[in-house]
Parts: C-alpha cells; structure tokens; sequence
C-alpha cells in the first residue's frame, strides 16, 4: 500500500490559526481541503509536505448561499454540491456542468471548489467555468481579507498569485444579466467522462434582441493555466448569435490556445480540440441563453 | 442426465464476495510479520557502480537490507535470465535493485529512500525494431550461457527466441494469386490492471530451508517451480498457499513481488516479510503484454480462397523473458487465424529490450496476431469485393478440417459463432447516426486458439462422514468462476448437491499437481479429472448400498445426494447410508488425472504433432461503432460476442467471461495507451493509463454456441481468453465501414482517427 | 502523536486513538480490521476504496483519518450485519455481477448509497454512479443488470 510520509498535523478551528500554522510551516506547509489533489501529490511525492493545515474545522467556509446580486460558494463547498445545487445551476449552466464531470462521483464527494481552484491546474474544469462567470475569490491573508478574479489568480501550472499563508475562503459569482447562457465542455481520454481534461471549453454570453451584447471563453488544457481567449470573445460582440459567427470565434479561441504536447495528447491535436470544443461550448451557451429567454 | 451442468447456479463464491469476506493475497497478516519495499532503477540500462545501505540500515524499524549481490540467483520460466534484484546491472526502469524488510511499510518505504545507488549508464536498446541491427547495445551479453529450454535463440544477439514454420511454396503461390494484399500491423504493450496488486508473504524456515508463501496467482506449481528454480532448492522445498486472487488475466504466474519478499525472508531470522507493490509499480515493474510488429501477406484467387499466407512477427520481451517464449512460438502460429491456407511461411523473433517486462497476457499472443489477421481478413475482402462475412465463411475451418500440422480439428463451432454474431449486429444495414459529424458503422471478427497442449490437471475428490465433498485441486479461483463450474462437475459426477461440494484453497503441499489457470484450460482438464474421480466415488457408493440393500449396484442410480433403484424410486439418501456407518467413519477417497498427453486428438504430421491441441477456442464479434469525425472519438455502440464453449457448463460463468472478454478487449484496444519515452513510462499511473469504465461499455450480447467436443467433461471447452482478442480488430473493421479509413497501430486513439481522416480528406479533396 | 476520533462505524459507535497522518482506508483496514475495504491504486483513481461518509461514496484512500471523527462511516461489513444480505447484495448474487470480486464491497455499497437517494435511478444515472470505481473483469453490464433488479424494475 502507498503510505504517506510522515508530517505534522494540524486542525485549527479559526482561519486566524490556519494562517498562522501555514505562515510558521513555510513553503511545505499545505492547506487541506478535500484533499484530492493534495494527498495524491503527497503519495506520489509530486508535492514536498513535512506540514498539512486541515482547515474543515473552521466554521463557516461551506455552504452555497444567495446573496441577492451574488452567489457566495463558501471554498471548503463539495464539487458534488456545487453540481446538485439549484442555484448554481440556474444562475451558472457552466459552473453546474464542470462540476458534474470533474474526476468521479467518489472523487467529487471529497473535493471542493475552493481546493480546485486553489490546486490552479491547467486542466482543471471549475476553472474556467469560473472564469467566464466572473468569479471573485475571497482570500484571507497574514493581511487581513481581499477579492481577487478568479482568473488572475492563476499565474502558471499549479501556481497562483497567492502567498503561502493566504486561503480562499470563498467563491463569489455575481448573478448574471438578463439574456446570460453557459456552458462547458471536455473531452478526456476516456470519451465517457471521469477523466482529466485532454482538452475543455467554458463559453458564456448574452444575447439582447437576437445579438451577442458579450461572450466570454475560457479553455482548460490549452495553456499553462486556464486561458481566457479574448479574441474570440472580441469576434462576437455585436454579431448575431448564428453558427458562422460561433465557427469564426471557435477559430480565434484556437489561435490563442498555447497547449503543450503531454502524455495526454500532442499539442496538434489538442489545437483541433480547442476550436472544436470552443465551438460546441459556444453553440451550448447560445442555446443555454435561449432556454433561460433570451432573445 | 445432469443436474447442475448446464444450469445457470450462482455462483458460489458469491456470498463471500459480495459481503468483503474474501480474504485476498493483500488481505493476508501474519504474527510478527514485517514488510518489504524495493529501490528500483531509474535507468533503462545501467552498471551498477556502488550501493550505500548504510543509512537505510539504522533507520527505524529497519531488519534486512538486501542486495543483488547478497543473493545471486537467476530465475525464469524458459530462460534462466532474471536475477532476484539486480546484480551488476539494470536492465529496464523498475528493475529492482535493492529490498528492506522493516516492521511497518511506511517505515520500509522510508528507509527504501535513504539508499543510495551509483550508476553508469550504459546505451540502451528501447525501440524493438532497432535490437537486431549489429551494433544494438546487447541487454544480456550472456545470454547463450543461461540455462534454457529446448527453444531456438540467435546467440551474441538481443533475439532470445526464433521460430520458423513453412508449409507448401508460399512464392509460387503468391505468384499464381490473383490477389496479394500486404501489410504491417503492431498491437502495443498494455498492463492487466488486475485489481488487486502484485502482493507475497514469505516466511523462510532456516532449520529445514523451506520457504512457506502465501500468493496469489494463476498458476501455483508453475510459480513454485519457478521460484524454487531460482533459489535451487527442490520444489517441495517451496510451499504456496493462495489466498483469492484479484484478478489475474496473465499477470500474476512469475515471481514479482514472490521474488523480493522470498530474498527477504532469507534474511529475518524466520519473521514472515510482506511485499506489496504500488499500482505503480504494477504498471512499470511487473509485466505487460508483449507487444508485436506484424508483416503479414496474403495471397488470395479470385473467387477468395486465401492460398498463401507468410508472416513476419518481431515480439518485444522487455528486459527478461517471463513466459514471452510461448508467446513467440505458439503466437505467431495463430496469425494464420482460422482460416485453410495451404501454403505458409511463418518467421516469428523475439528480441530483449531495456524496457518494462512482458508475459502471457489474457490469450498468449492471441491478441495481437489476431488484430494483423482479422484487419488483413478485412481488407482483403473488401478489395476483392466480396462481404467480409461471406469471405470469413468461406475460409473458415470446419469440424473436421486440418490444422497446419495436419491435426484433425475436432469441435468447430465457427461457422455458428459467424453466423449467430453477423444476425444479432444486424449486418448489411446500418443506423443513421444521430448528428452530421458523427458517423456509424459495423465490422466483424474472428479469432482461434489453442489451449496449452499436452498438459495434465490432477484431483482428490473426498466424500466425508457428512455427505459433504470436497474437490481437492490446485485451480484457485481468479475471478472466472472455476470454483463454481469445478463444484457443478463434482455434484453431478458424484451425484451430490451442489451445496455440498466445496473447492478449497490451493495448497502446493495438499493439493495435487495442475498446470496453470490458464489457457483457458481448467474447465476442460480439471473437468475430466473430476469426472474421472467423481465417477469412481459414485460407483463406491452405488457398491455400499447395493450391499447394505442386497441389490446389484447395476441397477442403482445416484443423484443430487439420493440413491434411486432400478425403477426409479428413492432406496436411501446418501446421508441416510453414510450414517448407517458411522460407527467406522467411512469417508471415500478417489484421486482423478487427466493428461491431453496421449490423446488420439492430437495425431498430425510426424514431428508437428506439439502444434497439436486438445481443443480449439473459436469466437466471432461483430461491432457496431460511432464516430466523432470532429473528435475522432470512437464510442463501441453494441458488440455481438459469439463464442463456442464445447458445452457451457454455467451459462452465466461463460457469459461472464464473454462480457469480461470484450469490456477489455474495448479498453486494451481504445483506451489503453502507454506512453514510452527512451524506455520509460511515462504515464504509469491510473490517472494516466485509462481502463475502461461502466460508462464506457457498450451493449454487449454474448451468444454461447456449443459444438461438444467428444473428450471433454460434459462437451466443455474453455472460454476465458477467447473473447478479449476479437474486439479491437472488430472495432477497427467498423471503423472502416463507418468512414473508410484503417488504424493498423493499435490502439486506436481518437487522435490516430482524426489524423487518418484528415490524410484521407487531403488524399480525396472531392469527397 | 496520536488524534482521537469518535465516528459512527456500521452503525456503532467507536472511539479511537489514531496517527493523524494515517488515511482513512489504513485505520479500517488496520486499526479496525474491516479488510473488505481494498486499495487498488491510492490515488482515488480505481474507486476500490470507496466506503460510504455519511451515507455519500467517497474514495478512502484520499481521506485523512481526521477528516472521520464525527462522521458515519459504513464499509462493506456494515451492510449484511444480521448475515442477511441487503438487496443489492442479493441482485449481485443472482445476476453474477462481480467475477474476482476485489471491487465488489466498493460496488455495491455505492449501487446501494445510489438506491437510497433515488429508488428508480434510469440507467444513465446508475452509469455515472459507478464511472469511479473500475472492474477489470469487466462485470459491468452484471453489474447493471443487478442494479436494475435491486430496483424492482428487472422483476
């Protein structure tokens, strides 16, 4: 059996002593989450670990709550929870659905949100249905408490912006307007689902009389972090939410994928996926919008 | 008449199973019992310079730290080629090199990480095709002195097996074809995955030298010998005891984690020492399929009767040759498939590589040749223009055809398992897919193989005090449900109720001699020798109350545990009779042998009578696919697996094997894709080398066709590696059919598909 | 250093004292002794882990023991405690849904979580349930088939 090497533990009850235990433990120090990513890297010694701050006895950091104009997703939330929630799935189509195909339903049940985005994996799902809902991360700091776009808090793979001793403790997605739509997609090795992204796509826009008034694409696996593709997000605005118009904009979100060739896929074939997949996200958001009345 | 062959019982080992009581080969503890863990190389090929142990010898809990060279042994199946840790070199990334044995894992894993190794590397061989040209860097300079077999090798190379067959004038025939279709197929190296890992206890008595371990496997004589081989002591020398085996499919017959934990327990003054591998381990450091480079030719007439075929097969054995050697041999003879071709020619090299080991894998060989065969079969039907299930029709082996040694084929049921396959697919017509870019099709395959020939299977049959029988045998159950057809057998040989029979637990020092779990063979061999024993203990009883009855046994008839005279009626039940004697605790013993050894069957050509075997596996698929043209994803809609089982002994048993076969073939065929880079893996993990899943498995309609084969128990034939070796090519076919182009490298990834369809675009800019 | 933990186990309560660096599946299997629960990869890829955490399948192998005190733990063992077999563990028996059975405790304990929380799951639904824990004998469409007879619906 893979057994875990020794380190210390701590289960701190305030988000004060977290940050404090994580500041005394160092760079190796590492915040406990669901502990899907964490304990895999541990076992496979992919991450050095001599301390690990299990923050799920600090109240308040679970729970999907409605804020009026927002959805706060308190970070220690389960990705099952984030895919079965109402509210998420009628503000956020995108959210709901890369929840509901991220690793498996055992997996899902352990992981939460805000270790996912925490993880900053540039195959995570979450994050770039995250991206194009114009989520904000709460951090809590040695500093006290600030908002951080989610997606500028990914700086390369694995890295973020964050300190050593910062946690996320929230995930806010402001309610979208009126005419909104989204969706995600991805492709895994295994075309059935339960998979590592080879390649994915978050696309939302907003249709007002028939016209695309704003879109935004995220893709997963197409760069070193979840990748805004703003050219294709440009292409739209303004056009009319017809297939060409979608085909156009699949094309640019490819020209500014920048994947790498991994044991997952080539980089070639991963370019392909970009615009395939950007495609099928777009066509899903379009059709994700008029469901919810757009016209 | 019978009452429980045929019917579709549960199984019994189902209680145990679906509550967690069965204790497997991970599951075994032992007073006192420290546990093993493993330095491994991290170079493809490597002197060993120098090993410091010192730190790992005073970390905590620490009690043996070995080295190669404190233990210097070979073992091996068919070459004595493999050391138990690496003695002056290394040879693939994972080769072990040095073991610790420490009183808990985590501290063994521990102490494992303080050992410091010196290497120099050396130039490596990592590409299959490359291993014979002159100036390959050689993984076993030594080789012509190992001990081995009676096989041929090329002596001074990396070939460490050659074998040629020629029949006929395969030029002269090509010559007069009307068609010749030629091509070079290659199956990869894909890992069992068998679910439980790789685990041992072993336990070393310093007073006799025996060594006692507990394993889990296929094949416990064969791993006993093979160990016991190694460690040159006498067999008897070496005791298994097998625990339930999680899953084996050809990976669980060669010491591996045997090996270490039995050079440990040398070395712990008689503790028992565990060793479990990582699943990682299991993916790099255990064994996989071999993987093959296949040329193969094939002279057709016009009216499509293949008249010639030649074959030229490269196998990969890795660094050490397991059971690669059979692979080799008796692989390469199935490429012909089961088709009459009257004139052959068959080359078949095996070379060492510095990569991850091979072995015997779910159909030994038959996988990959049959994925050259059926996607040649394929092509050249469709170049002549002929249906390609009329031109498998046509060529196929019926009952009382020769094999290519001139064998009498005895139990041919492949015309049905074509014909019944071909009607549940719905062949000739197919389903409009539900999108533009996804696009659908069908294709068919078959396969054939032999079953290990000759072998033998022994058995005590015990009947108790108690009525209750116990079917003594060295056949552990992994997975495939022999214990429950074994069980069925004993019942109606000796007239039993089932509930009454029981399998237990392999023990090399109380059961008897059985060659291994494998080749789909138990069935048929340790059925046999259970009729054998069953029988005699049935007419023993039939003695007993004919003299307690004062009737002639003659006339007595047992069944399900109740004795029956000449006109039907109930004289005694076998309780009943037993317990009139129980003052003298009568219990019957009889012993049952089945060897294939002698059998008529295998008569053929003086000198090719070894090809010979005693029955022949036949199984047809016919797939029907989608295609994502966007993606290249291929989703395996439905997959009719008709396969002949002689007789099914439990229907529910075969289909199992049926369903089990074609889920893996699925996997092995479109999922499963090492990724392998100057020899190492690079993706071995199961995050990273996908099997399939629930979701991935497509409708499947197994069909049971049952052509008796006249020396087997009941009519049965084997059944557990038929169905893995017709899916990927059946697959590929639809492929085809679906969008008209042709992998010929499995496996078949979608990024292979869209390449294929975007040559095929640029080839045909009309279409 | 050691961490107390109180957690439901099977339905009776345990009070332990464990190393707090220890997973979950290692103090089941090791300090409980309830081995029906098996690894087969660590790193919550294979699913044969998967005990139900307050009645959700989770993957074992992934979760600190900590992370347990105070919840309810069922393995495997927990489902037949009388030694009569639940329902799902009879369709399982009947339909031959398992071959060498080394992911079964992990099948059917997440077939039965899923009849729980839905006592007429479609097929799909049943798919997606199991898509984590793999069979390499591929008993999937036994495993299916015993499902949709636990349900009443294969009656």
């Amino acid at each position: 059996m893979k057994r875990l090497k020794q380190f210390a533990y701590h289960e701190p009850t305030t988000l004060a002593d977290a940050i404090g235990a994580l500041a005394a433990g160092g760079p190796t120090a590492r915040v406990l989450a669901g502990g899907t990513d964490l304990i895999v890297d541990m076992k496979i010694d992919r991450l050095p670990t001599t301390a690990v701050v299990n923050i799920k006895r600090i109240p308040g950091l679970v729970g999907i709550e409605d804020l009026g104009d927002a959805t706060r997703i308190g970070a220690l939330t389960k990705v099952t929870d984030v895919e079965e929630s109402t509210l998420v799935k009628e503000r956020h189509p995108a959210l709901a659905a890369a929840a509901s195909i991220l690793a498996s339903p055992p997996v899902r049940a352990l992981a939460t949100i805000g270790g996912n985005v925490g993880r900053a994996s540039p195959a995570s799902d979450l994050g770039p249905a995250l991206i194009v809902s114009d989520a904000r991360a709460r951090i809590r700091g040695v500093e006290g408490q600030r908002d951080i776009l989610v997606e500028d808090l990914y700086i390369g793979p694995g890295q973020t912006s964050l300190a050593c001793s910062d946690i996320i403790t929230d995930l806010v997605v402001p309610n979208p307007s009126p005419g909104f739509g989204s969706a995600h997609v991805k492709l895994g090795k295994r075309g059935s689902g339960t998979d590592i992204a080879m390649a994915g796509a978050s696309a939302s826009i907003i249709i007002r009389n028939g016209v695309i008034e704003d879109c935004k694409v995220a893709l997963a696996s197409l760069g070193p972090t979840p990748l805004r593709a703003t050219i294709a997000e440009e292409s739209l605005r303004g056009r009319e939410a017809a297939e060409e118009a979608l085909a156009e904009a699949a094309v640019a979100a490819a020209e500014q994928a920048t994947p790498i060739g991994d044991i997952r896929a080539s980089a070639s074939y991963r370019m392909t996926l970009a615009r395939v997949l950007t495609l099928r996200a777009l066509r899903a958001a379009v059709e994700s919008a008029e469901e919810r009345g757009a016209s | 008449m019978t009452t429980y062959v045929g019917s579709r019982v549960p199984r019994v080992d189902s209680v145990d199973k679906v509550t967690g009581h069965a204790i497997y080969g991970v599951d075994v503890a032992l007073p006192g019992m420290l546990h093993g863990a493993v330095v491994r190389s991290p170079y493809p090929h490597a002197r060993i310079v120098a090993i410091d142990t010192s730190a790992a010898e005073k970390a905590p809990g620490v009690k043996a730290v070995v080295t190669g060279k404190d233990f210097p042994h070979l073992f091996g199946a068919a070459i004595k080629d493999q050391p138990f840790l690496a003695i002056d070199r290394v040879r693939y990334v994972g080769d072990p090199v040095v073991a610790v044995a420490a009183t808990s894992e985590r501290e063994a894993q521990y102490a494992r990480d303080l050992v410091r190794v010196e290497y120099e590397q050396l130039p490596a061989i990592t590409d299959m095709r490359l291993a014979l040209a002159d100036d390959a860097p050689l993984v076993h300079p030594d080789m012509h002195t190992y001990e081995r077999g009676g096989h041929e090798i090329i002596p001074h190379t990396n070939c460490n097996t050659l074998y040629r067959y020629q029949r006929g004038d395969v030029e002269a025939a090509f010559a007069e074809a009307d068609l010749v279709v030629e091509g070079e197929y290659s199956a990869h190296a894909v890992s069992h995955v068998a679910l439980e890992v790789h685990v041992a206890v072993a336990q070393y008595d310093q007073f006799s030298g025996d060594y006692t371990l507990w394993v889990t496997t296929d094949r416990p004589f064969f791993l006993r010998d093979d160990l016991a081989g190694g460690l040159g002591v006498d067999g008897s020398k070496v005791r298994l005891k097998v625990a339930q085996v999680g899953g084996s499919f050809g990976a669980k017959g060669v010491p591996i984690a045997e090996a270490i934990a039995a050079v440990l327990a040398r070395n712990t003054d008689g503790r028992p020492v565990k060793v479990e591998l990582t699943r990682e381990e299991c993916l790099i450091a255990s064994q996989l399929r071999v993987p093959a480079i296949m040329k193969l030719k094939t002279g057709v007439n016009k009216d499509g009767f293949m008249i010639a075929r030649s074959a030229d097969v490269l196998w990969d054995s890795g660094a050490y040759t397991a059971y690669t050697v059979g692979v080799a041999i008796r692989g390469s003879q199935t490429i012909v498939g089961p088709y009459r071709i009257p004139n052959l020619r068959i080359l078949s090299r095996q070379v060492y590589t510095n990569k991850a080991i091979t072995g015997s894998y779910r159909g030994y060989g038959t996988t990959q040749v049959t994925w050259a065969c059926e996607s040649q079969m394929d092509e050249i039907a469709r170049e002549l223009g002929i249906d390609p299930v009329e031109f498998r029709l046509q060529n196929g082996y019926e009952e009382g055809d020769s094999y290519l040694n001139g064998q009498i084929m005895h139990g041919v049921g492949l015309r049905e398992t074509i014909e019944t396959a071909r009607d549940e697919i719905g062949w000739g017509s197919v389903d409009r897919a539900p999108a533009p870019h996804l696009r659908r099709g069908k294709g068919i395959a078959t396969m054939i193989k032999p079953t290990m020939t000759p072998s033998s299977s022994n058995v005590v049959i015990n009947l108790g005090e108690d009525a209750r029988v116990q079917v003594v045998c060295a056949a552990p159950e992994i997975g495939s449900g022999q214990d429950t057809v074994l069980a069925q057998m004993a019942a109606d040989a000796v007239g039993v109720p089932l509930d009454d029979v029981s399998v237990p637990a392999t023990d090399t020092a109380l059961t008897p001699y059985n060659g291994p779990v494998a080749s789909s063979r138990t069935t048929y061999h340790m059925g046999n020798a259970i009729v054998s024993a069953g029988n005699e203990i049935k007419g023993k009883i039939l003695e007993l109350a004919g003299k307690t009855f004062g009737v002639d046994p003659d006339y007595l008839e047992m069944r399900d545990g109740e004795i029956f005279d000449g006109e039907g009626e109930l004289l005694v039940t076998l309780k009943n009779l037993l317990a009139r004697y129980h003052g003298e605790g009568l219990s019957l013993t009889a012993g049952g042998r089945y060897t294939s050894a002698q059998s008529q069957l295998l008569k053929a050509n003086p000198g090719e009578e070894w090809i010979s075997s005693i029955f022949w596996m036949l199984c047809t698929q016919a797939a029907e696919i989608e295609v994502d043209t966007e993606t290249g994803v291929i989703r395996v809609i439905k997959v009719a697996a008709s396969a002949d089982v002689g007789k099914a002994i439990n229907p529910l048993t075969c289909e199992q094997q049926i369903e089990g076969g074609v889920v893996m073939g699925l996997s092995n065929g479109i999922l499963e894709d090492f990724k392998i880079s100057n020899g190492r893996i690079e993706n071995g993990t199961l995050a990273d080398y996908k099997v399939a899943t629930i979701q991935d498995m497509p409708e499947i309609v197994p069909i049971l066709v049952e052509s008796v084969h006249n020396e087997a128990p009941f009519g049965a034939k084997g059944i557990g590696e038929p169905a893995a070796a017709a899916t990927p090519p059946a697959i590929a076919n639809a492929l085809f059919d679906a969008v008209g182009i042709r992998i010929t490298d499995l496996p078949i990834t979608p990024e292979k598909v869209l390449a294929a369809l975007s040559e095929k675009k640029e080839a045909e800019p009309g279409d | 250093m050691t961490i107390h933990l109180e957690s439901t186990i099977n339905g009776r309560s345990v009070g332990i004292n464990v190393d707090p660096t220890l997973t979950l599946l290692e103090v089941l299997r090791e300090n409980l002794f309830l081995i029906g629960t098996k690894e087969g990869c660590g790193v919550g890829e294979c699913g044969t882990c998967v005990v139900l955490l307050d009645g959700t399948p989770v993957t074992s192998c992934l979760v600190l023991a900590g992370d347990a005190d105070g919840r309810d733990v069922e393995t495997v063992e927990g489902l037949a405690p009388d030694g009569e077999l639940n329902e799902v563990q009879q369709a399982f028996v009947k339909s031959g849904a398992f071959q060498c059975g080394f992911c079964t405790p992990a099948m059917v304990l997440s077939a039965t979580a899923l009849l729980r929380r839905n006592s007429s799951p479609n097929e799909e639904e049943m798919k997606q349930a199991l898509g984590g824990i793999l069979c390499r004998c591929g008993a999937y469409p036994k495993i299916l088939e015993a499902i949709i007879a636990a349900t009443g619906e294969g009656a």
